[in-house]
């Protein structure tokens, strides 16, 4: 490895972390879940939930934000290939679940705890400036917890801006419901359909937009990623073992196995309690901060009876929750995956205008995301398997979002 | 040099093709220095399009220096991705 000095420049003071920290981290980490273990198992749990959730996004590279813009930006449909490979996963767990739940769809039952919310014209208001928002600010909700992980600091000034636009859309939400969500009506597929129907129906969507990605993509070459590491054959088990160590620490995972692996990981949170989501324990953060400031919401119309990343905020919860693990969760093991494979570093944004940008980016996720009950996980990765139509119409309005945030990005230097 | 450290997603691989539109005939190299990942896949490949070969040297952790040089034959982006492998293999070895 030809190793050069490069001129640095004054602007960029650089932190690294090299491997010898990371197993210090590591003890750290495992005390801490030990910890968490001793005192509760369902924060143990979730907090190794979360990590896992965070490392298969770092390793993978696995960003909803890139799935939706490379249609756009580079004519490009893999990330979002392997992203509906995942939700297919999830999909068969989500129904098994379902249906012990609810036995009897035709009575007209629906999950609670499924992420089925009433389809209507906020969700597609909600997708739109979630999409313009995880583009503009260079990922969405839970790609920008993993780049904090990694180091990015401007990813950190775009989950501050969700935070805000989470409480913005708080303090609108009871005219949203009064509008338009308490009209609009719950479609759980599985209540006309049947459950085999239903299944059926979401199978011919996925291979429909998998046929209408390929259609998209044809013509041109499929990316092939670069790998950082190359391979040698290992004969020996040592070399054997530090094959396995290097496949799954050090070199990127292919983007289908980060994403069957996310939707195996969803599954195994629904059969807690509820499919995985993000935004919902961030609302509480940004409420409990705005409460500090006598900005808190008033109290949201029809919110309990939401399933999903609602508004709720419950003030009462206590701060350690298995959402709260969940969502610190994801960012330690970004950091920790990062950090594994020489890919942790403090990156400072070259021009003030970028964390301007990822802000405005933020706030605008923030508020879609509030108002759309969820994020590129939870309205659209954990209700598409939740057989509500909720999650093709978020997934439609993303990609119109993703598109227009394209053409933005295209004018911002 | 192109100094695209430090920047998001997707910043890296569009300022390293706006600098590519900008090189005068003259000019047939450019060297961008990047800590984002991704861009190690995306760069080569946007470049690779517009007639340009590439070439990775890790010059950091993590940082990377993609040399990019004019080709007068058209480049096939899966094959410029081919030939980084198979430099990588040769380092290693």
């Amino acid at each position: 490895m030809s190793v050069q000095a490069f001129p640095q420049t004054a602007r960029l003071p650089a932190i690294h972390f090299g491997r010898g920290l990371a197993a210090k981290f590591g003890v750290v980490l495992l005390a801490i879940i030990l910890l968490a273990l001793f005192s509760s198992v369902e924060m143990g749990v979730f907090w190794g939930l979360g990590m896992v959730f965070g490392f298969i996004l770092q390793r993978s590279r696995l960003c909803f934000a890139s799935a939706f813009r490379d249609m756009f930006l580079m004519h490009e449909g893999r990330n979002m290939k392997a992203i509906l490979a995942g939700i297919a996963v999830a999909t068969a767990g989500f129904a098994l679940l379902m249906q012990k739940a609810v036995p009897d769809p035709a009575a007209g039952a629906f999950p609670d705890q499924a992420h089925v919310v009433p389809t209507g014209l906020y969700l597609v208001v909600g997708g739109v400036l979630f999409g313009i928002g995880m583009v503009v600010a260079g990922g969405c909700v839970s790609g920008s917890m993993y780049r904090v992980g990694e180091g990015y600091v401007a990813s950190a000034v775009a989950l501050l801006g969700v935070l805000v636009g989470l409480e913005a859309a708080a303090h609108t939400w009871n005219w949203w419901f009064q509008f338009n969500i308490s009209t609009s009506p719950i479609v759980w597929l599985p209540n006309g359909l049947g459950y085999g129907g239903a299944l059926l129906l979401t199978g011919v969507l996925l291979l429909a937009a998998y046929l209408g990605l390929t259609w998209w993509e044809s013509g041109r070459p499929p990316m092939i990623a670069f790998k950082k590491k190359a391979e040698d054959e290992p004969v020996t088990f040592q070399a054997k073992i530090a094959q396995s160590y290097r496949r799954i620490f050090v070199k990127g995972w292919p983007m289908l196995a980060g994403a069957v692996a996310l939707g195996m990981l969803n599954i195994l949170a629904f059969t807690y309690e509820h499919p995985l989501g993000v935004t919902g324990e961030l609302a509480t953060w940004a409420d409990r901060g705005a409460k500090l400031m006598a900005l808190g919401a008033p109290k949201l119309l029809g919110v309990d009876r939401l399933a999903g990343c609602n508004l709720a905020m419950d003030g009462t919860a206590p701060w350690l929750n298995h959402n709260f693990a969940l969502d610190t969760g994801i960012i330690f093991g970004a950091f920790f995956a990062a950090v594994l494979a020489s890919e942790f570093k403090v990156r400072f944004a070259p021009h003030p205008r970028r964390y301007v940008q990822s802000i405005g980016g933020g706030v605008l996720m923030g508020y879609g995301a509030g108002l759309a009950v969820g994020c590129t996980i939870g309205a659209f990765f954990s209700a598409i398997p939740s057989l509500g139509l909720n999650g093709w119409v978020f997934g439609l309005s993303l990609l119109a979002g993703a598109f227009a945030g394209v053409k933005i990005i295209q004018r911002i230097a | 040099m192109l100094d695209v450290r430090g920047e998001i997603c997707p910043y890296p691989m569009m300022k390293a093709v706006e600098a590519l539109k900008k090189l005068t005939p003259g000019e047939d190299t450019l060297e961008v220095l990047t800590d984002h990942a991704p861009a190690l896949t995306t760069i080569p490949w946007e470049a690779a399009k517009m007639g340009f070969e590439a070439d990775i040297d890790e010059v950091g952790s993590p940082e990377w220096r993609i040399t990019l040089r004019r080709s007068e034959a058209p480049q096939d982006p899966k094959a410029v991705m081919a030939r980084l492998q198979e430099k990588l293999a040769a380092v290693q070895a």
